[in-house]
């Protein structure tokens, strides 16, 4: 369902139906739609929630906001994204001022509200792809990490005008990165996946490093997929420029103090097996090949493939649950972030935040 | 275009400041940013227009023309895009209000962008934007009533420019103690101002670099001296062996960059850099007209200026000449995180918040001209 079909849709008032509004898998159908961010899918959903809600007074009408959101954070194993895009709609919905003259009026308007934002959200990746450009050289090697949709783009907008090259990590255990290498190489940059374990070694041939974002925090630090701290510090120590792209749909109102501040991270995460039983007695690992036979393992797969495939050892989906899936960039780790709202320091994001929030 | 609708004794001086700036006989940031107003003056006082954007795409064509002419020099840029948000900003008090529009430019992007809707006092773009059609017929009276009011903004940067050294100046007692060093480098004006204000008050030292290969430094020392402050003048290689006795390093800039790092003249990264080890607080002393919204950092060679290699390998060294290349930059990029503090005319600000001054004295579409 394309995102413009959904906004063509007529706003009825639906009379009292007989099942309440699943939002959650109101959540998951506009999320089906390859382009649109977690944050937006939330803040779609919340309109439709406010499109279907009886609530009859701005009170009401708030609190189911607010018991959905929460509905859709229980149901997901990283709420970051969910909760960026929640706050920010129901922000704007409290304090938006409005001339209508009933209830009906204002939800209606505030359906629309949501619908343009995410309309307009659609063309924030191309306005951050030309602020990329400028600090993109020419014949530069450009190191990223995982699969990041912002950073596609602003790779592809980069293609077209100068020469690139890119290093990608491999981001397991998801696989993501052999995605970006695969889409990168159909259209003729040269790509080439790197293991995460190996970048530090390939930071030095690296001109700059562009990494993609689950959300920007208040403090001006990142969250993105794991490993992208690892990166940082890298670039840090290799003294090479690490920039961050985010729509202004991530900026989050968090303030991590450490990696086990994020809401991500859970009692079991990096928790040690408490019973002393081997594993590998009791569940069969995924087949065991010599190391010696793969001498590239990267660069012989073809199609992306899930880990328990690979011809390797591998972690055990017990193990691997033990491993969190984001973490958090510290702010003076990272140069800039690219935005829609412009090209920030990572100072400057707090100031659109306490500009929406705190005021 | 705007060129035809530009009244022809205009055209005349903006075709002399542009080949001036050309030729580099206008040379120094403040200088060329009096010029810069002063054609700018004259360009708006003659100019015929019947809607603010007609006005607003005249001094943007007569900016390019100059920013063209020297792109180097960043405060013609910067003058330009000043006068542009003052153009702006008069044209939006003007037009709010007699009408009431402030139709709801109210949506969640808006939300984002300038915050909470009870403060927004910004709507004015947004309101622009969706009013046009609605005002065209009455930009006549406006364009007339608003070339006084505009002349006055205009002199408003004039005076801003031509006070640069006192404001600066202003608080020179607060920012140094009596018997410090202090440690310059290179002829800046705006140093020289500053140091000069404070001596009537404190009695300190000046260590001034010789700031090879101009040699810019001797003038500088010869200045100080003549106010009656105490100067040694050292040579450039010894910067990082005084450091150590140095409680303060206080530079120049020739633009200060978004990210708040700045351009200035070749030699303040090596005294930025030694004094970053010794841990002496860096002092930047420059006019807010060197503000630039300037990001572009990492083409490093192509954004410095470039002077006369004659000055560090002559002609008559002979058969030397063919086999060396001789680059002599004017300018070094001092990083953000080397300074410590800029003291503007407008108050002293950390790098960290150089770009929300850029956000409030520039508006964005005028980043690029």
């Amino acid at each position: 369902m394309t995102l413009s079909a959904i906004a063509q849709e007529p706003i009825v008032e639906e009379p009292s139906s007989s099942d309440p509004f699943d939002i959650y898998s109101a959540y998951r159908r506009i999320l089906s739609n390859e382009n649109v961010a977690v944050p937006l899918a939330a803040i779609l959903a919340l309109s439709e929630l406010v499109e279907k809600s009886r609530a009859g007074t701005m009170f009401e009408l708030v609190e189911d906001l607010n018991k959905g959101a929460e509905a859709l954070r229980q149901r997901s194993s990283n709420p970051i994204g969910i909760n960026a895009g929640s706050e920010l709609f129901i922000a704007f919905v409290t304090l938006f001022p409005h001339e209508s003259e009933s209830f009906v009026d204002l939800k209606t308007e505030l359906v629309k509200q949501g619908r343009r934002y995410a309309q307009e959200a659609l063309t924030y990746r191309d306005k951050i792809a030309a602020l990329t450009l400028g600090f993109i050289k020419d014949d530069s090697v450009i190191l990223t990490h995982s699969y990041s949709r912002v950073v596609m783009q602003a790779l592809l907008l980069a293609h077209q005008r100068k020469r690139i090259s890119v290093y990608v990590t491999e981001a397991r255990p998801g696989g993501l990165g052999i995605r970006t290498c695969d889409a990168l190489t159909a259209v003729g940059i040269p790509c080439t996946v790197v293991l995460d374990s190996a970048v530090a070694y390939v930071m030095d041939k690296v001109d700059i490093v562009l990494v993609g974002s689950e959300a920007v925090v208040e403090s001006g630090g990142l969250i993105n997929a794991m490993g992208s701290n690892q990166m940082a510090i890298i670039a840090k120590a290799a003294n090479k420029p690490f920039y961050a792209v985010a729509e202004s749909y991530k900026f989050h109102r968090l303030f991590p103090l450490s990696q086990y501040d994020l809401p991500t991270h859970t009692a079991d995460i990096l928790a040690f097996p408490r019973s002393s039983k081997r594993p590998a007695a009791s569940v069969p690992r995924p087949s065991v090949a010599l190391m010696k036979s793969i001498p590239t393992p990267a660069l012989s797969r073809t199609s992306s493939t899930f880990m328990s495939e690979l011809p390797g050892s591998t972690m055990t989906p017990e193990q691997r649950k033990r491993n969190p899936e984001v973490d958090y960039t510290r702010p003076d780790l990272i140069s800039l972030v690219f935005s829609d709202v412009g090209i920030l320091t990572p100072e400057g994001v707090s100031q659109y935040l306490v500009g929406m929030f705190a005021g | 275009m705007a060129a035809e609708s530009m009244h022809p004794e205009s055209q005349r001086h903006v075709d002399n400041l542009v080949s001036r700036l050309r030729r580099r006989q206008l040379v120094g940031s403040r200088q060329t940013a009096l010029e810069t107003v002063l054609v700018l003056r004259q360009v708006i006082s003659k100019a015929r227009f019947s809607h603010i954007d007609e006005l607003i795409g005249m001094v943007k064509g007569v900016g390019r023309r100059l920013v063209n002419a020297q792109p180097k020099e960043h405060t013609v840029g910067n003058t330009v895009r000043k006068v542009l948000h003052h153009i702006r900003e008069e044209y939006n008090a003007v037009a709010k209000g007699p009408d009431n529009t402030a139709k709801t430019a109210f949506s969640i992007a808006n939300f984002v962008l300038l915050g909470q809707p009870k403060k927004q006092t910004g709507t004015s773009r947004s309101s622009l934007a969706g009013s046009t059609p609605h005002e065209a017929k009455e930009s006549d009276g406006f364009a007339q009533g608003l070339r006084p009011v505009l002349m006055e903004a205009i002199q408003d940067v004039l005076d801003e420019l031509e006070t640069v050294y006192d404001n600066v100046s202003k608080n020179a007692k607060d920012h140094l103690h009596s018997d410090e060093i202090i440690l310059t480098i290179g002829m800046s004006k705006t140093v020289e101002a500053f140091l000069k204000s404070a001596t009537h008050q404190r009695q300190f030292t000046a260590i001034v670099a010789e700031t090879g290969p101009s040699y810019c430094g001797h003038e500088m020392a010869r200045s100080l001296s003549s106010a009656g402050i105490s100067t040694f003048l050292v040579p450039d290689s010894s910067i990082y062996a005084i450091m150590s006795r140095v409680n303060k390093v206080i530079l120049g800039a020739h633009a200060i960059l978004a990210n708040g790092g700045m351009y200035a003249i070749t030699g303040s990264l090596l005294a930025a850099t030694a004094a970053h080890t010794h841990s002496t607080p860096v002092v930047v002393c420059a006019g807010q007209f060197k503000l630039t919204p300037l990001w572009n950092l990492y083409h490093e060679h192509g954004a410095l200026d470039f002077a006369d290699p004659r000055s560090v390998l002559g002609f008559e060294e002979g058969n030397l000449v063919d086999k060396v290349d001789v680059v002599n930059p004017n300018y070094d990029y001092v990083g953000p995180e080397l300074v410590d503090v800029y003291i503007t005319n407008d108050g002293d600000h950390p790098p960290s918040s150089v770009y929300r001054l850029i956000k409030e004295t520039y508006d964005d579409e005028d980043h690029e001209l």
